[in-house]
C-alpha cells in the first residue's frame, strides 16, 4: 500500500477510495448493514402504525355489539392481522367443535385457548421479525468497524515502516482513512440500537393488546361454552 | 418491506451525497510558520570548542586565539593571523626563533650589473674615423637612457674620457656628454624595491573587491599560504591582542547538536556487535576517544579512556569504530571541527 501524499485530497470519498481492500470491504459492509437497518427501521414503524390502526378499528368493531357470527363471516373471507387473526383461529375451532356436537366444554375451552394462543405467537412473530438484525448490527457494528480500523492502522504503518518517515504528515492520511471505517460502524450501530430499543418495546405493548384481547375472548367464549351446556342440559 | 428498503436507500444515497459535498475536506489546520529550535544547555567547554580560539590552551570565559604580532588593520577579515589576506590555510608554525628582520632586511649589496657598458663604446669607435666633430654630440643622445637603467656606474665617464684622448686631433667634445651620462645612484639600488611593495598594492586592491573576487582569489593566497614558510603567512589576517584561550581553529557558529551527537551513537549502533550476555549488563561501559578526518574516515586508532574491565567488550567497542569508519561518518562536513575529535560512551542500556 501507498502512503497518501500529504496535503493532497483528504475528502470522505478520497479517504474510502485509498483505503486498502479489507477496509474497503468492511466499509462496504457498514454501508450495506446501514441500508438494511434503516429499511427495516421504515418497515416496521409503517407496519406497527398499521397494527395499531387495525387493532383499534377491530376492537372498535368487536365492542360495537355486532353479533359475533356476523364478524367472523365478514372477516374469514379475507385476509386478517393482529386481533382479526385471534378471533378467527378462535371462532373456527368453535364452529368446528358445535358443529359436530361438544362431548366435553372442558376440552372444547382447551382447544380454543391453544388455537388462540398459536395465532397470538404468529402475531408476535411476524411484529418481532428482523429486530434480531437491529439488535445484531446495534451491538456488531462498532467492532466491525474497529476491526476496519486495524486493519487500516496496521496496513498504515507497515507503509511507514517501509518508507521510514516518521513525519505526522505522512501518518496521519492513513490513520484517518482508518477511522473513517469506525466512524461508519458508529453510523450504522447508533440508529440500530435506538431502533431496537424503540420497535422491541412498541413490538410488546402490541403483544400485550393482543393477549389482552385473547384473555377476553376466551372469557366470554367460555361463558358462551358454559351456557350452551347448561342449555343443552336441561333441554 | 419494499417501502421501507426504498426509503432507505434514498435516506442514504441524500445523506452520503450530502456528506460528500459539504464534509468534502476539512479546511487546512493553520499552523503558524515557526520553526522549532533545538535549546541545548551547553558546557563552557562545548562552546569553547565552537569559537575561534587556541586548541590546546587553558579554557577561559572568552575563548581567544594566539595574539597576533602585526598591528595593521585589515578589513573584515574572519580568521586570525599575521598574514594579510584572509585565507583558510591553517597559521604556520613558529619552527625556531627567528629574527623578523631578516625577511625585510635589505639584501647584500646588489652585485654591478655588468653587461650594460659594453655595449656603449662599440658605436664610438666607429663613428671617430668617419665623421668630424658633430658626431660625439648625435650619437651620446641616446646613451643616457641605457645608462639609467642599468646603473654602469664609473664606466662610461672614463670611456667618455678616453675618447676624446684618442680623438685629439679632432676636436674636445667635453661639453655634451658629461651631464647626461650620469648614473643616478637610488634608482640603481631599488633592485628589490618591487617586490615588496606588491602584495600591499595587491591587499589594497582586495581590500576594493567584491566577495567574489575574493573568493576567486582565495585559493592562490591559500597556496601562496601554504608555500610560503616565513613566519607572516597562512592563517588569516584578523588581529588578535587578547590571552589565547581554548577553543576551534575556526568560529563554525555552532556546535554539535544533541541530534548530531545522537546520529554518531546511532551509526556506532548499528556497527557494534554487542558480546552476548553485556546487552543487559549494568555495569559494562567504556569510554573510548576517537579522531576522524573531514571524510569521516578513522585517523589513527580509538584510545580507550575508561575501560569497562572485559576485555572482550573493550575490543567490540574499538571494533564498532573501525567498522564505522569503513562506511564513513555521515556528519556535517563544515562542523568537522567540532567532530574531529569524539569521546563516545559505550553503554549497552544507553545506547539500545
Amino acid at each position: 500500500m501507498a502512503l497518501a501524499a500529504p496535503g493532497g485530497d483528504h475528502s470522505i470519498w478520497a479517504l474510502f477510495m485509498q483505503a486498502g481492500w479489507v477496509v474497503k470491504l468492511v466499509m462496504i459492509g457498514l454501508l450495506a448493514a446501514s441500508v438494511w437497518t434503516w429499511a427495516i427501521i421504515v418497515d416496521k414503524l409503517l407496519s406497527y402504525a398499521r397494527m395499531r390502526a387495525s387493532l383499534s378499528r377491530f376492537e372498535e368493531v368487536f365492542w360495537s355489539g355486532q353479533s359475533l357470527e356476523d364478524l367472523y363471516r365478514s372477516l374469514s373471507e379475507r385476509k386478517t392481522t393482529g386481533m382479526g387473526s385471534i378471533f378467527v383461529a378462535a371462532m373456527r375451532e368453535w364452529k368446528k367443535s358445535f358443529e359436530k356436537g361438544v362431548k366435553s366444554p372442558l376440552s372444547l375451552q382447551t382447544r380454543i385457548d391453544k388455537a388462540m394462543d398459536l395465532a397470538l405467537t404468529r402475531e408476535m412473530e411476524r411484529l418481532e421479525a428482523r429486530l434480531g438484525f437491529l439488535a445484531s448490527v446495534g451491538s456488531a457494528a462498532p467492532f466491525i468497524g474497529l476491526f476496519g480500523t486495524v486493519i487500516g492502522i496496521m496496513t498504515s504503518f507497515q507503509a511507514i515502516a517501509g518508507s521510514g518517515a516518521t513525519n505526522l504528515a505522512v501518518v496521519a492520511p492513513g490513520i484517518a482513512e482508518a477511522l473513517l471505517a469506525t466512524a461508519l460502524g458508529l453510523l450504522a450501530a447508533i440508529p440500530a440500537t435506538i431502533a431496537y430499543n424503540k420497535l422491541a418495546s412498541d413490538a410488546g405493548k402490541i403483544g400485550l393488546r393482543m393477549e389482552g384481547f385473547a384473555d377476553e375472548f376466551s372469557a366470554i367464549l367460555s361463558r358462551q361454552i358454559d351456557e350452551k351446556v347448561v342449555t343443552r342440559a336441561a333441554a | 418491506m419494499k417501502a421501507g428498503l426504498t426509503t432507505s436507500l434514498v435516506l442514504h444515497t441524500v445523506v452520503l451525497g450530502f456528506g460528500l459535498f459539504t464534509l468534502s475536506s476539512p479546511r487546512p489546520m493553520e499552523v503558524a510558520d515557526v520553526e522549532s529550535f533545538p535549546v541545548d544547555i551547553v558546557p563552557m567547554a562545548e562552546f569553547a570548542q565552537s569559537v575561534q580560539g587556541e586548541r590546546e590552551a587553558p579554557a577561559a570565559e572568552r575563548p581567544a586565539p594566539t595574539p597576533t604580532t602585526r598591528t595593521d588593520v585589515v578589513d573584515d577579515a574572519e580568521r586570525v593571523g599575521d598574514n594579510t589576506v584572509d585565507t583558510t590555510a591553517p597559521p604556520t608554525p613558529d619552527p625556531r626563533p627567528r629574527p623578523v628582520e631578516t625577511a625585510e632586511a635589505p639584501p647584500p649589496a646588489p652585485t654591478p650589473p655588468t653587461p650594460a657598458p659594453e655595449p656603449e663604446p662599440e658605436p664610438e669607435p666607429q663613428a671617430e674615423p668617419e665623421r668630424p666633430e658633430p658626431v660625439p654630440t648625435t650619437e651620446v643622445a641616446p646613451e643616457p637612457r641605457p645608462q639609467q637603467e642599468v646603473a654602469p656606474d664609473p664606466v662610461p665617464e672614463t670611456e667618455v674620457a678616453e675618447a676624446p684622448q684618442e680623438q685629439e686631433s679632432v676636436s674636445l667634445p667635453t661639453s655634451a656628454p658629461a651631464p647626461q651620462s650620469r648614473p643616478q645612484p637610488p634608482q640603481a639600488q631599488t633592485a628589490r624595491t618591487p617586490e615588496r611593495r606588491e602584495p600591499e598594492r595587491q591587499t589594497e586592491q582586495r581590500q576594493q573587491a567584491t566577495a567574489s573576487d575574493r573568493e576567486s582569489e582565495n585559493l592562490e593566497d591559500q597556496v601562496a599560504a601554504l608555500l610560503n614558510r616565513d613566519r607572516a603567512s597562512g592563517g588569516g589576517a584578523q588581529r588578535s591582542n587578547e590571552q589565547a584561550a581554548l577553543g576551534g581553529r575556526e568560529t563554525t557558529g555552532a556546535q554539535l547538536t544533541q541530534s548530531e551527537r545522537d546520529a554518531i551513537i546511532a551509526q556506532l549502533r548499528s556497527c557494534w556487535n554487542v558480546p552476548v550476555g553485556a546487552e543487559s549488563s549494568s555495569d559494562l561501559q567504556t569510554t573510548v576517544r576517537f579522531r576522524l578526518d573531514p571524510s569521516g574516515t578513522l585517523e589513527g586508532s580509538p584510545v580507550i579512556e575508561k575501560a569497562s574491565g572485559n576485555r572482550q567488550f573493550d575490543e567490540s567497542t574499538t571494533r564498532a569504530i573501525r567498522i564505522c569508519s569503513q562506511r564513513g561518518f555521515q556528519l556535517p562536513s563544515d562542523k568537522y571541527n567540532t567532530w574531529s575529535e569524539v569521546v563516545v560512551n559505550f553503554d549497552p542500556r544507553d545506547m539500545f
